[in-house]
């Protein structure tokens, strides 16, 4: 093997782990973008319902015996697939008892829309479930294991049979199931009804009261849509991801990034925020010790705020 | 078609509106003027529900309003075309009408209505997919008409349609407004602080002053009382 051979084959896998990773990440903001991006709701819980998501995948997969049911194969997905709505039911519940008083209707006219209390009670609801999760399930690391995660699929060999791609058929997975879950995501909120009242609430919601629209329902539903969509991509993280009750917190900060990055309200554009997201990650630890990869994240972050302010997607319009 | 009677409203337990009573009837076109802070969008959003009546009775239709929820008010046949326009700025101006359908009634007469709606408004159908953030004021406001129609009412509620517009686009707005008042023979109420085009097109009219009805009638004799004449007519 020759020295740009190798070059080239590093490469190749940093962009690869790269996009698997980044796809995941994508599903993960696209879901605080229904929350943050279209709704305007600060959600610092937004990594802790992610963890719970992971946690109830893992419960349903060996609590409930869905391990034995459907082999350990197939197994994993069908626990994250049905744990997304037991997601959905948590958000729906935790926006109709607490959320519901800091947002929609009630705030839109005060100053800053209710975001103060929106910071501190999500922040509240963070550390109680970090701290309740700890207490439940314990801090030892678990994890949704497959035999797909350990097992690759190999691309090349090319170039005089050396240069070769391993791509793991569990982030593989993962990833084509994020991709199809923003796709159906998208077309709800870009075709359907209930998709464009969501939008129409968020940008006015007195004006989408005059529609016949129930604005406090839109924001419960976006809410509950946001959750379970966060929730869906922690269990796909998991299955190649082992997690602790603190895990939120490494990734909170990654969605917001990614949803900034990809402009505000634009739900294509987190996914390809969360994207660049993995793929500087990834890329980044060709160059720079793997310590760093956060740090690059961040370099990269602020240089994109500083030459596009408006993200990737976002829309200069003014909002009333 | 509406009967308001003895309607007091306001903000948090303050009154601005004081035994308010006005009654429109079907297929008629009633106009409410006055100055400033008299309490003419508080009796609109009062109509609406985004303000709450403390006492009064609102009937519309056959329903008692003060009963139905606000967002469900629309479904009954009211369009409400708020003052400031405030239409959805990151909707496109084809998804502002969309959502003006959202009632049963709007989507049963989507297709017809919209055809409708763009041979009033033609500029609506150039500017279809365009943000309705980037349109200009006068666009704007026929976005916020042509939204409130796309709604099939049976009432239109017009707040302040020529507020922040230069006056010819207000006289372009008004004629389209006889014009669609022609074609569709719609019932409507007008908020106006425009009170000589308010009151030329109107069958009758109301004059507000802090929150009360100080004045009522035919809106020809309106036009000629001299207290009109002097307050708002400049004569």
């Amino acid at each position: 093997m020759t020295e740009p051979q190798i070059l080239l084959e590093g490469f190749l896998q940093a962009l690869a782990a790269g996009l698997l990773v980044g796809a995941i990440y994508g599903l993960m903001c696209v879901g605080l973008a229904m929350i943050f991006g279209i709704m305007r709701v600060i959600n610092f819980a937004q990594g802790d319902f992610m963890m719970l998501g992971m946690y109830v995948a893992f419960f349903i997969l060996v609590g409930l015996g869905v391990n034995n049911l459907f082999g350990a194969t197939i197994g994993p997905y069908v626990a994250i697939l049905l744990a997304a709505p037991v997601l959905l039911l948590f958000g729906y519940l935790i926006h109709r008892l607490l959320i519901s008083r800091v947002t929609g209707a009630r705030t839109a006219g005060l100053e800053g829309e209710g975001h103060y209390a929106q910071l501190i009670l999500t922040l509240g609801i963070a550390l109680v479930l970090q701290n309740g999760s700890q207490v439940l399930f314990g801090s030892q690391l678990v994890s949704i294991r497959t035999p797909l995660s350990s097992a690759a699929w190999e691309i090349g060999p090319f170039w005089g049979d050396f240069v070769s791609v391993f791509i793991n058929k569990g982030r593989g997975l993962a990833a084509l199931f994020s991709v199809l879950a923003i796709l159906g995501l998208w077309l709800v909120i870009t075709r359907s009804r209930l998709g464009r009242s969501l939008r129409a609430a968020a940008d006015n919601p007195e004006a989408s009261t005059y529609m016949g629209i129930d604005v406090d329902r839109a924001y419960r539903i976006a809410f509950a849509i946001g959750t379970c969509i966060t929730a869906l991509a922690g269990g796909l993280l998991a299955t190649n991801y082992p997690f602790h009750p603190f895990v939120g917190l490494e990734f909170v900060i990654i969605m917001y990034a990614g949803v900034v990055l990809g402009g505000m309200g634009s739900i294509l554009g987190a996914f390809w925020g969360g994207m660049t997201i993995g793929l500087v990650q990834q890329l980044s630890t060709l160059v720079l010790p793997t310590q760093l990869q956060n740090t690059a994240i961040f370099v990269c972050f602020l240089l994109i705020v500083i030459l596009r302010p408006q993200g990737f997607f976002g829309r200069v319009v003014e909002r009333t | 078609m509406l009967n308001v009677e003895n309607l007091r409203a306001g903000y948090s337990s303050v009154p601005v509106l004081h035994d308010v009573s006005i009654e429109v009837g079907a297929g008629e076109f009633v106009s409410i003027v006055g100055p400033n802070g008299a309490g003419k969008t508080t009796l609109f959003k009062t109509l609406s529900g985004t303000v709450p009546a403390m006492s009064g009775s609102i009937r519309f239709a056959g329903h008692d309003l003060v009963a139905v929820p606000p967002h469900r008010r629309p479904h009954l046949g009211i369009a409400h075309v708020p003052e400031g326009r405030q239409v959805f700025p990151s909707l496109s101006v084809l998804e502002n009408l969309e959502m003006g359908a959202y009632t049963e009634a709007g989507r049963r007469s989507w297709k017809e209505n919209l055809k409708r709606i763009y041979s009033w408004l033609p500029v609506l159908a150039e500017r279809a997919a365009q943000p309705a953030g980037t349109l200009s004021g006068g666009e704007q406001q026929m976005v916020a008409i042509g939204r409130g129609l796309a709604s099939a009412p049976k009432l239109l509620m017009l707040d302040e349609p020529s507020m922040g517009l230069a006056p010819t686009v207000a006289d372009f707005i008004f004629d389209r407004l006889m014009d669609i008042r022609r074609d569709a023979g719609l019932t409507i109420l007008l908020v106006e602080q425009r009170v000589a085009e308010a009151l030329q097109f109107a069958d009758h009219g109301y004059v507000l002053e802090t929150g009360r009805v100080v004045l009522a009638g035919d809106s020809r004799k309106l036009s000629a009382d001299d207290r009109v004449r002097q307050a708002y007519l400049g004569m």
